[in-house]
Protein backbone atom coordinates (compact mmCIF):
# COMPACT_ATOMS: atom_id res chain seq x y z
CA UNK A 1 0.00 0.00 0.00
CA UNK A 2 2.46 2.56 0.96
CA UNK A 3 4.59 2.37 -2.29
CA UNK A 4 1.52 2.57 -3.85
CA UNK A 5 0.55 5.75 -1.88
CA UNK A 6 4.16 6.89 -2.53
CA UNK A 7 3.45 6.72 -6.21
CA UNK A 8 0.20 8.45 -6.50
CA UNK A 9 1.95 11.31 -4.28
CA UNK A 10 5.01 11.86 -6.97
CA UNK A 11 2.06 11.94 -9.38
CA UNK A 12 0.37 14.78 -7.93
CA UNK A 13 3.89 16.65 -7.27
CA UNK A 14 4.76 16.29 -10.64
CA UNK A 15 1.43 17.62 -12.05
CA UNK A 16 1.78 20.59 -10.21
CA UNK A 17 5.24 21.01 -11.53
CA UNK A 18 4.46 20.20 -14.65
CA UNK A 19 1.84 23.35 -14.86
CA UNK A 20 3.49 25.77 -16.94
CA UNK A 21 4.17 29.41 -15.50
CA UNK A 22 1.28 30.60 -17.78
CA UNK A 23 -1.24 29.74 -15.24
CA UNK A 24 0.68 32.20 -12.84
CA UNK A 25 1.68 34.79 -15.76
CA UNK A 26 -2.57 34.99 -15.90
CA UNK A 27 -2.65 36.36 -12.79
CA UNK A 28 -3.76 40.05 -13.47
CA UNK A 29 -0.97 41.37 -11.05
CA UNK A 30 1.88 39.17 -11.50
CA UNK A 31 2.21 40.14 -15.40
CA UNK A 32 4.11 38.38 -17.90
CA UNK A 33 6.74 36.19 -17.07
CA UNK A 34 8.83 33.52 -19.43
CA UNK A 35 8.90 30.51 -17.09
CA UNK A 36 12.19 29.14 -14.88
CA UNK A 37 12.48 26.64 -17.04
CA UNK A 38 16.35 26.08 -16.17
CA UNK A 39 16.04 25.46 -12.52
CA UNK A 40 12.95 23.00 -12.74
CA UNK A 41 14.25 20.95 -15.36
CA UNK A 42 16.49 18.58 -13.15
CA UNK A 43 13.31 18.11 -10.74
CA UNK A 44 11.04 17.26 -13.91
CA UNK A 45 13.12 14.92 -15.54
CA UNK A 46 13.63 12.69 -12.86
CA UNK A 47 9.66 12.66 -11.90
CA UNK A 48 9.27 12.04 -15.69
CA UNK A 49 11.59 9.28 -15.36
CA UNK A 50 9.80 7.16 -12.70
CA UNK A 51 6.49 8.20 -14.88
CA UNK A 52 8.09 6.46 -17.96
CA UNK A 53 9.56 3.68 -15.97
CA UNK A 54 6.24 3.02 -15.06
CA UNK A 55 4.90 2.91 -18.74
CA UNK A 56 7.54 1.31 -19.67
CA UNK A 57 5.46 -1.98 -20.70
CA UNK A 58 2.24 -0.16 -22.87
CA UNK A 59 4.36 3.45 -24.37
CA UNK A 60 6.22 3.92 -26.96
CA UNK A 61 9.91 5.20 -25.14
CA UNK A 62 10.38 8.63 -26.80
CA UNK A 63 6.24 9.47 -25.60
CA UNK A 64 5.62 12.38 -22.90
CA UNK A 65 3.02 12.35 -20.33
CA UNK A 66 1.41 15.52 -21.22
CA UNK A 67 -0.99 17.62 -18.56
CA UNK A 68 -3.21 19.74 -19.07
CA UNK A 69 -1.83 23.24 -17.78
CA UNK A 70 -5.59 24.26 -17.23
CA UNK A 71 -8.87 22.97 -15.10
CA UNK A 72 -11.12 24.92 -16.45
CA UNK A 73 -11.21 27.21 -19.67
CA UNK A 74 -9.20 30.92 -19.84
CA UNK A 75 -11.65 33.34 -21.00
CA UNK A 76 -10.77 36.42 -22.56
CA UNK A 77 -9.63 38.44 -19.44
CA UNK A 78 -7.12 36.04 -18.36
CA UNK A 79 -6.04 35.62 -21.99
CA UNK A 80 -5.32 39.40 -22.33
CA UNK A 81 -3.65 40.86 -24.92
CA UNK A 82 -7.25 42.49 -25.88
CA UNK A 83 -8.48 39.22 -26.97
CA UNK A 84 -11.82 38.23 -27.83
CA UNK A 85 -13.62 35.51 -27.67
CA UNK A 86 -14.00 34.65 -31.95
CA UNK A 87 -17.90 33.74 -32.41
CA UNK A 88 -18.03 29.97 -33.15
CA UNK A 89 -19.42 28.90 -36.77
CA UNK A 90 -23.05 27.99 -37.14
CA UNK A 91 -24.00 27.58 -40.61
CA UNK A 92 -27.71 28.36 -40.61
CA UNK A 93 -30.43 26.57 -43.01
CA UNK A 94 -31.92 27.48 -45.58
CA UNK A 95 -34.02 31.25 -45.30
CA UNK A 96 -37.23 30.39 -44.40
CA UNK A 97 -38.50 32.82 -47.00
CA UNK A 98 -36.03 31.38 -49.73
CA UNK A 99 -38.15 27.61 -48.60
CA UNK A 100 -41.19 29.90 -48.96
CA UNK A 101 -39.84 30.43 -52.18
CA UNK A 102 -39.65 26.94 -53.35
CA UNK A 103 -43.29 26.26 -52.81
CA UNK A 104 -43.95 29.43 -54.67
CA UNK A 105 -41.89 27.79 -57.95
CA UNK A 106 -43.70 24.68 -57.66
CA UNK A 107 -46.98 26.02 -57.62
CA UNK A 108 -45.87 28.32 -60.41
CA UNK A 109 -44.39 25.47 -62.18
CA UNK A 110 -47.49 23.83 -61.88
CA UNK A 111 -49.73 26.81 -63.71
CA UNK A 112 -46.92 27.02 -66.27
CA UNK A 113 -47.68 23.21 -66.60
CA UNK A 114 -51.31 23.81 -66.99
CA UNK A 115 -51.01 26.51 -69.28
CA UNK A 116 -48.99 25.12 -71.81
CA UNK A 117 -50.24 21.84 -72.21
CA UNK A 118 -53.81 22.81 -72.07
CA UNK A 119 -54.18 25.97 -73.76
CA UNK A 120 -50.46 26.42 -75.69
CA UNK A 121 -50.67 22.65 -76.60
CA UNK A 122 -46.83 23.25 -77.14
CA UNK A 123 -44.42 20.07 -76.33
CA UNK A 124 -41.50 21.95 -77.42
CA UNK A 125 -42.31 24.81 -74.33
CA UNK A 126 -42.87 21.58 -72.05
CA UNK A 127 -39.69 20.64 -72.30
CA UNK A 128 -37.99 23.22 -71.97
CA UNK A 129 -40.22 23.84 -68.50
CA UNK A 130 -39.20 19.31 -67.87
CA UNK A 131 -35.03 20.92 -68.46
CA UNK A 132 -35.73 23.92 -65.98
CA UNK A 133 -37.98 21.74 -63.28
CA UNK A 134 -35.05 19.12 -63.32
CA UNK A 135 -31.88 21.55 -62.89
CA UNK A 136 -33.85 23.75 -59.95
CA UNK A 137 -35.50 21.32 -58.71
CA UNK A 138 -33.38 18.11 -58.89
CA UNK A 139 -30.32 19.21 -59.27
CA UNK A 140 -29.76 22.38 -57.45
CA UNK A 141 -32.18 21.85 -54.55
CA UNK A 142 -30.86 18.19 -54.59
CA UNK A 143 -34.45 16.60 -55.30
CA UNK A 144 -35.57 17.66 -51.68
CA UNK A 145 -39.23 19.73 -52.59
CA UNK A 146 -40.68 16.42 -53.03
CA UNK A 147 -44.16 16.05 -52.47
CA UNK A 148 -43.76 12.16 -52.59
CA UNK A 149 -41.20 11.96 -50.52
CA UNK A 150 -43.79 14.56 -48.18
CA UNK A 151 -46.10 11.70 -48.36
CA UNK A 152 -44.40 10.30 -45.87
CA UNK A 153 -43.68 13.15 -43.53
CA UNK A 154 -47.92 14.13 -43.56
CA UNK A 155 -48.45 10.32 -42.63
CA UNK A 156 -45.74 10.51 -39.76
CA UNK A 157 -47.39 14.24 -38.84
CA UNK A 158 -51.16 12.83 -38.60
CA UNK A 159 -50.27 9.64 -36.90
CA UNK A 160 -47.36 10.63 -34.28
CA UNK A 161 -48.65 13.78 -31.55
CA UNK A 162 -44.60 14.06 -30.93
CA UNK A 163 -43.82 14.79 -34.82
CA UNK A 164 -44.67 18.01 -36.27
CA UNK A 165 -43.44 18.92 -39.85
CA UNK A 166 -43.26 22.78 -41.40
CA UNK A 167 -46.23 24.68 -43.06
CA UNK A 168 -43.33 24.38 -46.39
CA UNK A 169 -44.05 20.41 -46.83
CA UNK A 170 -47.81 20.60 -45.53
CA UNK A 171 -47.99 22.89 -49.15
CA UNK A 172 -45.57 21.17 -50.80
CA UNK A 173 -47.99 17.71 -50.16
CA UNK A 174 -51.14 19.23 -51.09
CA UNK A 175 -50.67 21.96 -54.02
CA UNK A 176 -50.17 19.17 -56.63
CA UNK A 177 -53.14 17.06 -55.49
CA UNK A 178 -55.13 20.58 -55.74
CA UNK A 179 -54.29 20.84 -59.13
CA UNK A 180 -54.48 17.20 -59.65
CA UNK A 181 -58.71 17.74 -58.42
CA UNK A 182 -59.23 20.47 -61.71
CA UNK A 183 -56.32 19.87 -64.16
CA UNK A 184 -55.06 16.21 -63.98
CA UNK A 185 -51.20 15.63 -63.27
CA UNK A 186 -49.91 18.70 -64.14
CA UNK A 187 -47.66 17.96 -61.25
CA UNK A 188 -45.75 14.74 -63.54
CA UNK A 189 -45.18 16.72 -66.65
CA UNK A 190 -42.65 19.10 -66.73
CA UNK A 191 -42.48 19.82 -62.62
CA UNK A 192 -41.64 16.63 -60.82
CA UNK A 193 -37.62 16.13 -61.21
CA UNK A 194 -38.08 12.40 -60.72
CA UNK A 195 -40.50 12.63 -63.69
CA UNK A 196 -38.59 14.89 -65.36
CA UNK A 197 -35.01 13.05 -65.62
CA UNK A 198 -37.29 10.20 -66.61
CA UNK A 199 -39.20 12.29 -69.77
CA UNK A 200 -36.11 13.19 -70.85
CA UNK A 201 -34.19 9.94 -71.29
CA UNK A 202 -37.53 8.27 -72.96
CA UNK A 203 -35.63 7.24 -76.66
CA UNK A 204 -37.66 4.20 -78.10
CA UNK A 205 -40.73 3.54 -75.83
CA UNK A 206 -42.37 0.17 -76.30
CA UNK A 207 -45.82 -0.26 -76.27
CA UNK A 208 -46.57 -2.12 -72.76
CA UNK A 209 -49.23 -4.85 -73.46
CA UNK A 210 -52.55 -3.33 -71.77
CA UNK A 211 -53.63 -5.76 -69.14
CA UNK A 212 -49.82 -6.15 -67.94
CA UNK A 213 -49.38 -2.36 -67.50
CA UNK A 214 -52.93 -2.44 -65.65
CA UNK A 215 -51.40 -5.05 -63.34
CA UNK A 216 -47.93 -3.77 -63.02
CA UNK A 217 -49.81 -0.08 -62.29
CA UNK A 218 -51.62 -1.52 -59.09
CA UNK A 219 -47.46 -1.88 -57.54
CA UNK A 220 -47.75 1.64 -57.03
CA UNK A 221 -50.88 0.95 -54.55
CA UNK A 222 -48.51 -1.17 -52.49
CA UNK A 223 -45.67 0.59 -52.60
CA UNK A 224 -48.43 3.10 -51.26
CA UNK A 225 -49.20 1.23 -48.80
CA UNK A 226 -45.93 -0.65 -47.57
CA UNK A 227 -44.50 3.18 -47.13
CA UNK A 228 -47.63 4.04 -45.09
CA UNK A 229 -46.73 1.18 -43.07
CA UNK A 230 -43.40 1.68 -42.07
CA UNK A 231 -43.99 5.47 -41.55
CA UNK A 232 -46.22 5.04 -38.95
CA UNK A 233 -43.94 3.43 -37.07
CA UNK A 234 -42.74 4.16 -33.47
CA UNK A 235 -39.91 6.42 -33.88
CA UNK A 236 -36.54 4.78 -33.85
CA UNK A 237 -38.08 1.91 -36.04
CA UNK A 238 -39.85 4.09 -38.54
CA UNK A 239 -38.58 3.76 -41.78
CA UNK A 240 -38.80 6.66 -44.61
CA UNK A 241 -39.21 3.86 -47.69
CA UNK A 242 -40.01 6.16 -50.47
CA UNK A 243 -36.63 7.85 -50.03
CA UNK A 244 -34.48 4.75 -49.13
CA UNK A 245 -35.31 3.93 -52.09
CA UNK A 246 -35.60 7.07 -54.44
CA UNK A 247 -34.17 5.71 -57.63
CA UNK A 248 -32.81 9.31 -59.06
CA UNK A 249 -31.73 11.65 -55.79
CA UNK A 250 -28.19 9.76 -55.94
CA UNK A 251 -27.64 11.60 -59.08
CA UNK A 252 -29.51 14.50 -58.34
CA UNK A 253 -26.85 14.74 -54.96
CA UNK A 254 -23.58 13.59 -57.63
CA UNK A 255 -23.52 10.93 -54.66
CA UNK A 256 -25.29 8.10 -53.07
CA UNK A 257 -25.11 4.53 -51.78
CA UNK A 258 -24.25 2.01 -54.77
CA UNK A 259 -27.79 0.37 -54.79
CA UNK A 260 -29.17 3.88 -55.04
CA UNK A 261 -27.01 4.77 -58.38
CA UNK A 262 -27.28 1.25 -59.58
CA UNK A 263 -31.31 1.20 -58.92
CA UNK A 264 -31.23 4.83 -60.47
CA UNK A 265 -28.98 4.06 -63.32
CA UNK A 266 -31.39 0.69 -64.43
CA UNK A 267 -34.43 2.55 -64.05
CA UNK A 268 -33.04 5.19 -66.46
CA UNK A 269 -31.97 2.52 -68.92
CA UNK A 270 -35.16 0.66 -68.52
CA UNK A 271 -36.66 4.27 -69.57
CA UNK A 272 -35.16 5.06 -72.67
CA UNK A 273 -37.62 1.72 -73.99
CA UNK A 274 -40.30 1.53 -71.48
CA UNK A 275 -42.05 5.30 -70.85
CA UNK A 276 -40.86 6.42 -67.45
CA UNK A 277 -41.53 3.49 -65.45
CA UNK A 278 -40.88 5.06 -61.75
CA UNK A 279 -43.64 6.84 -62.37
CA UNK A 280 -46.43 4.49 -63.82
CA UNK A 281 -45.27 1.44 -61.96
CA UNK A 282 -44.47 2.73 -58.76
CA UNK A 283 -44.96 6.33 -57.48
CA UNK A 284 -46.84 6.13 -54.44
CA UNK A 285 -47.59 9.96 -54.74
CA UNK A 286 -48.93 9.11 -58.55
CA UNK A 287 -51.47 7.13 -57.16
CA UNK A 288 -53.02 9.67 -54.97
CA UNK A 289 -52.93 12.47 -58.43
CA UNK A 290 -54.32 9.41 -60.18
CA UNK A 291 -57.49 9.10 -57.87
CA UNK A 292 -57.46 12.88 -57.81
CA UNK A 293 -57.44 13.02 -61.57
CA UNK A 294 -60.80 11.08 -61.57
CA UNK A 295 -62.33 13.93 -60.56
CA UNK A 296 -60.60 16.67 -62.87
CA UNK A 297 -62.74 19.03 -64.15
CA UNK A 298 -60.33 19.55 -67.40
CA UNK A 299 -57.72 17.28 -68.60
CA UNK A 300 -55.35 16.53 -71.87
CA UNK A 301 -57.88 16.21 -74.81
CA UNK A 302 -57.06 14.65 -78.12
CA UNK A 303 -58.03 17.39 -80.68
CA UNK A 304 -61.49 18.33 -79.62
CA UNK A 305 -63.98 18.09 -82.57
CA UNK A 306 -61.46 17.66 -85.32
CA UNK A 307 -60.20 14.37 -85.03
CA UNK A 308 -58.46 12.07 -87.67
CA UNK A 309 -59.01 8.73 -86.35
CA UNK A 310 -55.43 8.49 -87.31
CA UNK A 311 -54.38 7.06 -83.80
CA UNK A 312 -50.97 8.43 -84.30
CA UNK A 313 -51.44 10.15 -80.87
CA UNK A 314 -52.38 6.34 -79.58
CA UNK A 315 -48.82 5.57 -81.40
CA UNK A 316 -47.00 8.60 -79.92
CA UNK A 317 -48.18 8.05 -76.27
CA UNK A 318 -45.17 6.39 -73.86
CA UNK A 319 -47.40 6.03 -71.36
CA UNK A 320 -50.07 4.06 -72.56
CA UNK A 321 -52.66 6.90 -71.92
CA UNK A 322 -54.58 7.01 -75.09
CA UNK A 323 -57.08 4.13 -74.97
CA UNK A 324 -59.56 4.55 -78.14
CA UNK A 325 -59.03 7.47 -79.24
CA UNK A 326 -59.35 8.98 -76.36
CA UNK A 327 -56.75 10.21 -73.26
CA UNK A 328 -57.18 9.18 -69.57
CA UNK A 329 -57.01 11.28 -67.43
CA UNK A 330 -55.38 9.16 -64.80
CA UNK A 331 -52.57 7.63 -66.73
CA UNK A 332 -51.89 10.87 -68.35
CA UNK A 333 -48.07 11.90 -67.54
CA UNK A 334 -48.96 15.92 -69.25
CA UNK A 335 -45.79 15.22 -71.62
CA UNK A 336 -48.16 16.69 -74.82
CA UNK A 337 -46.34 14.28 -77.15
CA UNK A 338 -49.76 13.50 -78.68
CA UNK A 339 -50.08 17.03 -79.41
CA UNK A 340 -46.86 17.24 -81.35
CA UNK A 341 -47.62 13.82 -83.24
CA UNK A 342 -51.15 15.22 -84.38
CA UNK A 343 -50.85 16.37 -87.91
CA UNK A 344 -54.15 18.53 -87.05
CA UNK A 345 -52.39 20.31 -84.50
CA UNK A 346 -49.47 20.78 -86.15
CA UNK A 347 -51.27 22.36 -89.21
CA UNK A 348 -50.04 19.36 -91.79
CA UNK A 349 -53.66 18.45 -92.46
CA UNK A 350 -57.10 20.08 -92.55
CA UNK B 1 -73.91 13.22 -67.83
CA UNK B 2 -74.88 16.07 -66.12
CA UNK B 3 -75.75 14.03 -62.83
CA UNK B 4 -72.33 12.69 -63.56
CA UNK B 5 -70.85 16.33 -63.33
CA UNK B 6 -72.40 16.94 -60.41
CA UNK B 7 -71.45 13.33 -58.34
CA UNK B 8 -67.79 14.56 -59.32
CA UNK B 9 -68.23 17.79 -57.99
CA UNK B 10 -69.70 16.90 -55.36
CA UNK B 11 -66.51 14.29 -54.86
CA UNK B 12 -63.88 17.05 -55.34
CA UNK B 13 -65.79 19.13 -52.85
CA UNK B 14 -65.48 16.41 -50.74
CA UNK B 15 -61.67 15.22 -51.31
CA UNK B 16 -60.50 19.26 -50.98
CA UNK B 17 -62.47 20.05 -47.45
CA UNK B 18 -60.99 16.50 -46.33
CA UNK B 19 -57.11 17.88 -47.62
CA UNK B 20 -58.10 21.56 -45.95
CA UNK B 21 -59.04 19.91 -42.92
CA UNK B 22 -55.87 17.45 -42.51
CA UNK B 23 -53.52 21.10 -43.78
CA UNK B 24 -54.98 22.64 -41.09
CA UNK B 25 -54.61 20.26 -38.08
CA UNK B 26 -50.72 20.45 -39.75
CA UNK B 27 -50.21 23.68 -40.05
CA UNK B 28 -51.97 24.10 -36.31
CA UNK B 29 -49.10 21.60 -35.07
CA UNK B 30 -46.56 22.81 -37.18
CA UNK B 31 -43.56 23.82 -34.89
CA UNK B 32 -41.02 25.38 -37.20
CA UNK B 33 -38.01 23.98 -39.14
CA UNK B 34 -37.40 20.25 -37.46
CA UNK B 35 -33.64 19.70 -38.00
CA UNK B 36 -31.49 16.70 -36.98
CA UNK B 37 -28.70 17.39 -34.10
CA UNK B 38 -26.08 15.58 -32.49
CA UNK B 39 -26.22 14.88 -29.51
CA UNK B 40 -23.16 15.36 -27.32
CA UNK B 41 -24.33 13.82 -24.57
CA UNK B 42 -25.13 10.49 -26.27
CA UNK B 43 -22.26 10.79 -29.24
CA UNK B 44 -19.35 8.09 -28.02
CA UNK B 45 -16.80 10.25 -29.47
CA UNK B 46 -17.76 13.18 -27.22
CA UNK B 47 -19.11 11.90 -23.96
CA UNK B 48 -17.02 10.47 -20.86
CA UNK B 49 -13.24 10.45 -20.96
CA UNK B 50 -10.66 9.68 -23.97
CA UNK B 51 -11.47 5.60 -23.92
CA UNK B 52 -8.42 5.04 -25.77
CA UNK B 53 -10.44 3.75 -28.66
CA UNK B 54 -10.37 4.72 -32.15
CA UNK B 55 -12.87 7.47 -32.74
CA UNK B 56 -16.29 6.48 -34.37
CA UNK B 57 -16.44 7.95 -37.56
CA UNK B 58 -19.71 6.84 -38.84
CA UNK B 59 -20.67 10.46 -39.08
CA UNK B 60 -18.05 10.31 -41.82
CA UNK B 61 -19.12 7.15 -43.46
CA UNK B 62 -22.94 7.26 -43.08
CA UNK B 63 -23.78 11.00 -44.11
CA UNK B 64 -26.06 11.21 -47.51
CA UNK B 65 -23.64 14.07 -48.82
CA UNK B 66 -20.12 13.81 -50.09
CA UNK B 67 -18.32 15.27 -47.39
CA UNK B 68 -20.42 14.92 -44.03
CA UNK B 69 -22.67 17.31 -43.14
CA UNK B 70 -21.75 16.64 -39.65
CA UNK B 71 -18.23 18.48 -38.48
CA UNK B 72 -16.43 18.99 -35.53
CA UNK B 73 -16.85 22.20 -33.94
CA UNK B 74 -14.77 24.05 -31.38
CA UNK B 75 -16.72 25.69 -28.77
CA UNK B 76 -14.45 28.52 -27.97
CA UNK B 77 -15.20 29.96 -24.92
CA UNK B 78 -14.85 26.12 -23.42
CA UNK B 79 -11.13 25.58 -24.88
CA UNK B 80 -8.32 25.16 -22.96
CA UNK B 81 -5.98 27.16 -25.08
CA UNK B 82 -3.04 24.24 -24.63
CA UNK B 83 -0.11 24.15 -25.97
CA UNK B 84 0.07 20.67 -26.24
CA UNK B 85 -3.52 19.70 -27.36
CA UNK B 86 -4.35 16.41 -27.65
CA UNK B 87 -6.98 17.43 -30.57
CA UNK B 88 -4.24 19.36 -32.44
CA UNK B 89 -0.90 17.16 -31.74
CA UNK B 90 -0.95 13.22 -32.06
CA UNK B 91 0.48 13.10 -28.54
CA UNK B 92 1.76 9.52 -29.41
CA UNK B 93 4.12 10.72 -32.04
CA UNK B 94 7.84 11.42 -30.95
CA UNK B 95 8.84 15.04 -29.51
CA UNK B 96 10.51 16.79 -32.04
CA UNK B 97 12.87 19.89 -30.90
CA UNK B 98 10.56 22.54 -29.95
CA UNK B 99 9.28 20.09 -27.03
CA UNK B 100 6.27 19.68 -29.16
CA UNK B 101 4.64 16.16 -30.41
CA UNK B 102 6.24 15.69 -34.01
CA UNK B 103 2.53 14.72 -35.46
CA UNK B 104 -0.49 16.08 -35.78
CA UNK B 105 -3.93 14.53 -35.46
CA UNK B 106 -6.23 15.65 -38.11
CA UNK B 107 -5.92 13.44 -41.03
CA UNK B 108 -7.34 16.26 -43.48
CA UNK B 109 -5.03 18.72 -41.31
CA UNK B 110 -8.49 20.95 -40.32
CA UNK B 111 -7.34 22.30 -37.27
CA UNK B 112 -4.87 25.55 -37.13
CA UNK B 113 -3.47 27.08 -34.24
CA UNK B 114 -2.33 30.76 -33.36
CA UNK B 115 -0.99 32.27 -30.15
CA UNK B 116 -3.26 34.57 -28.46
CA UNK B 117 -3.15 37.35 -25.80
CA UNK B 118 0.18 37.85 -25.24
CA UNK B 119 2.15 36.22 -27.38
CA UNK B 120 5.64 35.51 -26.31
CA UNK B 121 7.75 34.38 -29.54
CA UNK B 122 10.46 33.47 -27.32
CA UNK B 123 9.28 30.32 -25.83
CA UNK B 124 5.87 29.19 -27.76
CA UNK B 125 5.13 26.65 -24.65
CA UNK B 126 4.08 29.76 -22.49
CA UNK B 127 1.14 30.88 -24.91
CA UNK B 128 -1.96 30.14 -25.27
CA UNK B 129 -3.24 29.35 -28.77
CA UNK B 130 -6.20 29.37 -30.30
CA UNK B 131 -7.54 26.43 -32.63
CA UNK B 132 -9.66 26.80 -35.18
CA UNK B 133 -11.07 24.35 -37.33
CA UNK B 134 -11.98 24.59 -41.07
CA UNK B 135 -15.29 24.07 -41.84
CA UNK B 136 -14.45 23.08 -45.25
CA UNK B 137 -11.67 20.40 -44.71
CA UNK B 138 -13.46 18.79 -41.56
CA UNK B 139 -15.39 15.72 -42.65
CA UNK B 140 -16.28 14.91 -39.24
CA UNK B 141 -14.29 12.01 -38.50
CA UNK B 142 -14.26 12.91 -34.55
CA UNK B 143 -10.45 11.74 -34.18
CA UNK B 144 -10.21 15.39 -32.51
CA UNK B 145 -13.73 15.47 -30.67
CA UNK B 146 -12.45 11.84 -28.86
CA UNK B 147 -8.84 13.32 -27.59
CA UNK B 148 -10.36 17.12 -26.50
CA UNK B 149 -11.87 15.19 -23.12
CA UNK B 150 -10.14 13.92 -20.16
CA UNK B 151 -7.65 13.51 -18.83
CA UNK B 152 -6.13 16.04 -21.35
CA UNK B 153 -9.03 18.17 -22.94
CA UNK B 154 -11.69 19.83 -21.35
CA UNK B 155 -14.25 18.66 -24.06
CA UNK B 156 -14.60 21.94 -25.99
CA UNK B 157 -15.00 19.69 -29.27
CA UNK B 158 -18.04 18.14 -30.35
CA UNK B 159 -19.38 17.28 -33.52
CA UNK B 160 -22.42 19.60 -34.62
CA UNK B 161 -24.68 19.49 -37.92
CA UNK B 162 -23.69 21.82 -40.40
CA UNK B 163 -27.11 23.26 -41.84
CA UNK B 164 -25.88 24.49 -44.60
CA UNK B 165 -25.01 21.01 -46.16
CA UNK B 166 -27.15 19.22 -44.18
CA UNK B 167 -30.03 17.80 -46.67
CA UNK B 168 -32.58 17.24 -43.42
CA UNK B 169 -33.14 14.05 -44.74
CA UNK B 170 -36.65 12.43 -43.34
CA UNK B 171 -34.34 9.50 -41.25
CA UNK B 172 -30.99 10.62 -40.61
CA UNK B 173 -28.71 8.26 -42.29
CA UNK B 174 -26.39 8.63 -39.80
CA UNK B 175 -29.04 7.75 -36.95
CA UNK B 176 -29.61 4.78 -38.88
CA UNK B 177 -25.66 3.89 -38.26
CA UNK B 178 -25.20 5.57 -35.02
CA UNK B 179 -24.90 2.53 -31.72
CA UNK B 180 -25.79 5.49 -29.61
CA UNK B 181 -29.12 6.95 -31.07
CA UNK B 182 -27.17 9.99 -30.67
CA UNK B 183 -28.95 11.89 -33.50
CA UNK B 184 -31.87 13.91 -32.19
CA UNK B 185 -34.76 16.21 -33.95
CA UNK B 186 -35.01 19.70 -32.45
CA UNK B 187 -36.49 22.69 -33.56
CA UNK B 188 -33.84 25.19 -35.15
CA UNK B 189 -33.52 27.70 -32.06
CA UNK B 190 -32.64 24.81 -29.89
CA UNK B 191 -30.61 23.31 -32.51
CA UNK B 192 -28.58 26.35 -32.42
CA UNK B 193 -28.37 26.68 -29.29
CA UNK B 194 -27.23 23.13 -27.76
Amino acid sequence: MSVLDALVGQLGKLRAACLPAQVAGCQPAAGFQPAPRTSRFPQILGRACVILALLAGSAPAQVIPYQRPVDTAPQADSIGGGYKVPPVQKPLPRDYWLQVLDVVALAAAMGVSVWLVLKRRSRRWLTALTIGSLAYFGFYRQGCICPIGSLQNVVVALADPKYSIPMVVTATFVLPLVVALYFGRAFCGGVCALGAIQELVVLKPVQVPRRLDRALGLLKYVYLGLAILFAVKPALTRDFLICRFDPFVGFFRRTGAPYMLVLGGAFLVAGMFIGRPYCRYLCPYGGLLAWCTRLARRGVTITPNKELDCGLCAEACPYGAIEQMRAVRRNCLYCARCYASCPRERGVAS
Amino acid sequence: MNEDLTRRDFARGTVLAVLAGGAAFLVKKANGQIVWQVNAARCINSRLGDTGMEACNLCTTECVVALSAVRAVNEYSKCGRCNICPAYFNIASAVNELGQPSEKLCPRDAIARKPIGKVDPEDPANNFYEYIIDEEKCDGCGKCVMKCKEPLGLGSITLRVRYDRCVNCNYCSILKACPQNALVQLPIGQALST
